[in-house]
C-alpha cells in the first residue's frame, strides 16, 4: 500500500466515515463537514500512526486529503 | 401560569422500556426492572444493583461517528427527543428553528466518557486523551447535542439541581412558550449514574439501598423495611406548544402543564430540614399557581426517596397540606420499579403521569409489604388500580432541600 492509500485509510478509520466520502481534492469540511476536535483527533492519529510530530496549524477544516498526505510525506522525508 | 402549555409529544429512553408503548406495557405489569449492576465489576460496592438501558444501540438513529464523540447520556438524550418529535409530529423542514428551543435537566454529567479518558490522561499523558471529551462529559451537553443535531437555535437552557432537575426545565421551557419566546420546547432530563466514579459517589452520598441479595425488591418506598433507593439511568423528553397552536395543527395533546410550586429547605447543604413546612409550602405555591382546589386533585405522583426521614416528611407534607382530601387523591412512586434517575426523574414521572391519564390508570408502588406506623397512606400497593386522572401533581425533591411541584392537567 502506498503512503497516500495508507494516509486515506487511517483517516476514514479515524474519523468514522467511508474512503468513499473522502474526495481527494475536496476540503474535509466540504466532503464530510468535520469539526474542529475530529482535526484535533485526526491529528493525533496521524501524528502516532506515521511517527511524525504534527503541528496544530499544519492539517485544518479545509485541508484535502491531498494536501494531507503531502504534509506526511514532508515530514517523513 | 394563564396561557395554556400543551404537551404533544414524548420520547422514553428507560430500563423498562426505549419507546412509550413498551414503557406503559411493562409499568402496568407492576414489575420490578432492577437488577445486579453488569456494566462493570461492582461487587465491591455497598449498593451494587440498578435500573440499567441495556440496548441503546438497538434503538439508536445516529451515526457511529456521532456516538462515539457523545457520553451515553447525551445519546439516551438524543434518542427520546427523537422519539419526542416524532410522536408530536414536528415537521423540521417547516418549523422556524429560530423559536424552537431546548430545556434539559441532569445532576451529573457524562461520566463514563469522562472516567475512561481521565484514565487514558494518566496512563498515556495530554495525547491520550479524545479532544471530545471537552465537549462530551459536561452537564450542557445534551442540551448542545440536540439543538446542533437539529439546527435549532431558539432560547435553551440546562439545569443542574439534583433531583429537581428535570422539573425545573420542564418548567423552564414551559414559561418560554407561554411567554411567546419559542414556538416549540424540547424539554426533559437524562442521566447516566450507573458507571464505576459516578455510583461510587452516589454510594458516599448515601441513601442508596444496600439490598443486594434482592434487587427486585430493593428499592421499597414506605415500606416499613425501607433501606434508601435504587439509581436507574435514561431519559424523558416532552414536545411543548401552546394549546391553540397544537389544535391548528390538528395533533393529539396529552395534557398541560398548569403550575408550579418552588421552595428550598435552606438547612444543610445534602440533608432534608427534619421538617415538612417547606415541601407543603410547595404543594400549596403550587396549587395557587394552577388555580386548583385541594379536593380537586385525582393523583400524586411522589418522590419516594425510600428513607426513612424522606418518606416520612413527604408523607406528613401530604397530610398538612391535604387533611382528609387524600382520601380521594391516589398516590404512588411508580419509580420503584426502574429506579430513581436523579435529574431525569421528574421527566419520566411527567410521562408516567400523562399516561395514567391517557389509561384511566393510577400505577403501583412496588414492593411495598410492612406498613409503617408513621408512612400511613395509600401509595396504591404493588397492583395498578384503574382510576380517572384529570388533575395531578408531581413531586420532584433534589438533595438539601429543593423543592418543586408541578401540576398536570389531562387535555
Amino acid at each position: 500500500m502506498g503512503l497516500k492509500e495508507e494516509v486515506i485509510e487511517m483517516m476514514a478509520k479515524t474519523l468514522d466515515v467511508g474512503k468513499d466520502e473522502l474526495s481527494e481534492d475536496k476540503t474535509l469540511y466540504d466532503s464530510i463537514g468535520v469539526d474542529s476536535t475530529e482535526i484535533v483527533e485526526l491529528t493525533v492519529a496521524l501524528g502516532k500512526h506515521f511517527g511524525v510530530k504534527i503541528e496544530a496549524n499544519e492539517i485544518g477544516k479545509t485541508s484535502t486529503p491531498l494536501q494531507i498526505v503531502e504534509v506526511i510525506e514532508k515530514k517523513k522525508q | 401560569m394563564k396561557e395554556q402549555v400543551a404537551i404533544t409529544g414524548m420520547g422514553v429512553v428507560a430500563p423498562c422500556g426505549l419507546k412509550k408503548e413498551t414503557f406503559w406495557a411493562n409499568l402496568k405489569r407492576g414489575k420490578s426492572f432492577i437488577d445486579e449492576v453488569t456494566r462493570f465489576d461492582a461487587s465491591q460496592y455497598p449498593s451494587r444493583i440498578a435500573g440499567q438501558v441495556h440496548d441503546l444501540d438497538c434503538y439508536t438513529h445516529l451515526s457511529s461517528r456521532l456516538v462515539k464523540k457523545i457520553d451515553v447520556f447525551s445519546h439516551m438524550a438524543l434518542v427520546a427527543s427523537e422519539q419526542a418529535l416524532q410522536d408530536a409530529q414536528i415537521d423540521l423542514e417547516k418549523i422556524d428553528k429560530k423559536r424552537t428551543g431546548v430545556f434539559m435537566g441532569n445532576a451529573l454529567g457524562g461520566w463514563l466518557f469522562a472516567e475512561t479518558e481521565l484514565r487514558d490522561m494518566y496512563l498515556e499523558g495530554r495525547e491520550g486523551v479524545s479532544p471530545y471529551m471537552a465537549s462530551a462529559w459536561f452537564p450542557a451537553a445534551p442540551q448542545g447535542q440536540v439543538t446542533i443535531y437539529y439546527g435549532f437555535k431558539g432560547y435553551s437552557k440546562t439545569v443542574v439541581s439534583d433531583k429537581a432537575s428535570s422539573a425545573l426545565a420542564l418548567w423552564y421551557g414551559a414559561k418560554t412558550i407561554a411567554q411567546d419566546k419559542n414556538e416549540y420546547v424540547i424539554a426533559g432530563g437524562m442521566e447516566a449514574p450507573i458507571t464505576p466514579y459516578a455510583l461510587l459517589c452516589a454510594n458516599t452520598c448515601g441513601n442508596l439501598s444496600k439490598s443486594n441479595l434482592t434487587p427486585k425488591r430493593a428499592y421499597r418506598p414506605y415500606d416499613l423495611y425501607r433501606d434508601g433507593f435504587v439509581l436507574g439511568e435514561g431519559s424523558g423528553m416532552v414536545a411543548l406548544e401552546k394549546e391553540a397552536h397544537a389544535k391548528k395543527r390538528g395533533v393529539n395533546i396529552y395534557g398541560f402543564v398548569r403550575g408550579v410550586g418552588f421552595s428550598s429547605d435552606g438547612y444543610h447543604y445534602s440533608r432534608y430540614k427534619p421538617s415538612s413546612d417547606n415541601l407543603a409550602y410547595a404543594i400549596e405555591e403550587c396549587l395557587k399557581d394552577a388555580g386548583w382546589a385541594k379536593k380537586d386533585i385525582d393523583y400524586i405522583c411522589l418522590d419516594g426517596e425510600a428513607t426513612t426521614i424522606g418518606d416520612y416528611l413527604e408523607t406528613q407534607a401530604l397530610k398538612n397540606v391535604f387533611g382528609k382530601e387524600l382520601e380521594n387523591i391516589s398516590l404512588s412512586a411508580p419509580k420503584s420499579m426502574f429506579g430513581n434517575l436523579l435529574g431525569a426523574q421528574t421527566s419520566l414521572d411527567l410521562i408516567m403521569t400523562l399516561l395514567s391519564m391517557q389509561h384511566g390508570t393510577v400505577l403501583p408502588t412496588v414492593n411495598y409489604e410492612m406498613k409503617d406506623p408513621y408512612c400511613d397512606l395509600d401509595y396504591t400497593p404493588n397492583k395498578p388500580i384503574e382510576k380517572e386522572i384529570n388533575k395531578a401533581l408531581i413531586l420532584a425533591r433534589g438533595r438539601g432541600g429543593i423543592n418543586v411541584v408541578l401540576a398536570v392537567e389531562k387535555a
